[in-house]
């Protein structure tokens, strides 16, 4: 199955267009049963009220093990093993209440090793992907085999056309793209060199183009990377300390 | 005791241990998070539709059930594909020597759909792959980290902070022709993601 959005681009002579892209989901999961008879994923309440470990402490004393065993206390008669349907998103306060006012939205930084380093008014990131603004061609070529060890691209749009004028303008930078080998660093917003934002609040990502053609036929392909491929630097320190 | 991907080409094997490495691991994140009044940070919990319980972290399972209501143990499930024909267990490759093939194209890289990244921390690698892999040439080799039912397409690719394996699924892209019109969304089909990565 793919999903389809509209994208604005341009091409080496800065001609722009709106065509399609699409990225396609993963493949269908295998479906699981016994016997030949299909079975469901379902989720069931397992806890019913008040019988956490912390509340039957609380309620039956530090060591319940033989109260469980002789009268159940732990079970919820009335909701243990209901399949979970349709629920509601609750937001709980720090000692675990419910929330009648609205909460305060605080963006905070985390280090790679996960300890927070910095908490602020959250910034709203603007989309750079959009349609009043192409994305351009940077210049900055690089062959597949050099791209391929730099980055980890984890999603993929196919640029489709939608008209026999983005067919020939798509097909154009897949020639010039396939004939050299090469993928093309795509930038966005008015200098034509930021990431690549697709929604507002997204991750930025570095989009390449690449091109292949086949006789009338091309694909032309907007490979998009959020990180390089490197290290950790807790991975690095344990290699230097190894040698 | 510590788990290895180990490869062959030509015949010699290397093995290699290996760590995940994403994003946050490399650059950090950023997370919104809500406070309450006192400061703390909230968490997120279930009401029943009907109001009559709070599931908070813990309190809820999952588990595969027949049409009867019977749950499924793990070890009794089964597999079928989309036709219902019974699907085989793979073996997990995790410590199993399997062949590279190679080397291969970059373009079957960018055709990989790249779930895991693993830096690969070499434990005996031949003189011939090392030479190979420096010298940016790329390889193919089965994986599959568990026993399931769908095994994995891994590629070892090297640069000059080392060597690392890309797991996935192969996609295969159509030819656009002229003949076949693509129509033009209307309203872009965004997709959830999370605001961080330091890499600008």
């Amino acid at each position: 199955m793919s999903t389809f959005r509209r994208l604005h681009v341009s091409n080496s002579k800065h001609r722009n267009a709106v065509v399609v892209a699409s990225s396609r989901s993963a493949g269908q999961a295998p479906s699981m049963g016994k016997g030949g008879v299909p079975a469901e994923f379902r989720r069931y309440i397992a806890v019913g009220g008040a019988r956490m470990d912390a509340e039957l402490e609380e309620s039956l004393g530090a060591n319940y093990a033989d109260k469980i065993i002789e009268g159940d206390p732990e079970i919820d008669f009335e909701f243990v093993g209901k399949f979970i349907e349709a629920t509601q998103s609750v937001l709980l306060s720090s000692s675990g209440d419910p929330l009648f006012v609205a909460p305060q939205i605080v963006e905070v930084s985390f280090s790679p090793d996960g300890s927070e380093t910095d908490r602020r008014v959250p910034i709203e990131v603007p989309a750079t992907v959009n349609d009043s603004i192409p994305l351009r061609w940077t210049g900055r070529k690089m062959p597949k085999s050099e791209a391929v060890r730099k980055f980890a691209f984890r999603r993929s749009l196919q640029l489709q056309h939608v008209d026999g004028v983005t067919f020939d303008f798509l097909f154009d930078m897949a020639k010039e793209l396939a004939d050299e080998n090469a993928m093309m660093l795509l930038g966005s917003g008015e200098s034509g060199k930021d990431p690549l934002v697709m929604q507002i609040n997204g991750s930025p990502y570095r989009g390449f183009l690449e091109g292949r053609v086949n006789v009338d036929d091309y694909i032309l392909l907007l490979h998009l990377s959020s990180m390089e491929l490197k290290r950790p630097a807790i991975l690095v320190a344990s290699d230097e300390e190894a040698s | 005791m510590a788990r290895s991907i180990v490869v062959s080409l030509k015949g010699v094997e290397s093995s290699f241990g290996f760590k995940a490495v994403d994003r946050n691991s490399l650059y950090g994140k950023r997370r919104r998070v809500p406070l309450d009044s006192s400061g703390g940070i909230c968490t997120r919990a279930s009401l029943l539709e009907d109001g009559s319980l709070l599931l908070r972290s813990g309190m809820t399972g999952q588990a595969y059930f027949l049409p009867d209501g019977t749950s499924l143990k793990q070890s009794e499930l089964e597999a079928f594909d989309f036709d219902g024909s019974p699907l085989e267990k793979v073996p997990s490759t995790v410590g199993v020597s399997q062949e590279l093939h190679g080397p291969v194209n970059a373009q079957d890289v960018l055709d990989l759909r790249v779930k895991t990244i693993y830096a690969l921390l070499p434990e005996e690698v031949s003189s011939d792959l090392q030479t190979s892999v420096d010298a940016g040439d790329i390889y193919k080799f089965s994986f599959n980290y568990r026993d399931d039912y769908q095994a994995e397409t891994g590629y070892l690719v090297s640069n000059d902070s080392g060597i690392y394996a890309l797991i996935g699924d192969s996609v295969s892209y159509e030819w656009s022709k002229l003949e076949l019109v693509t129509e033009l969304p209307a309203v872009d089909q965004d997709e959830d993601d999370d605001l961080d990565f330091e890499m600008f």
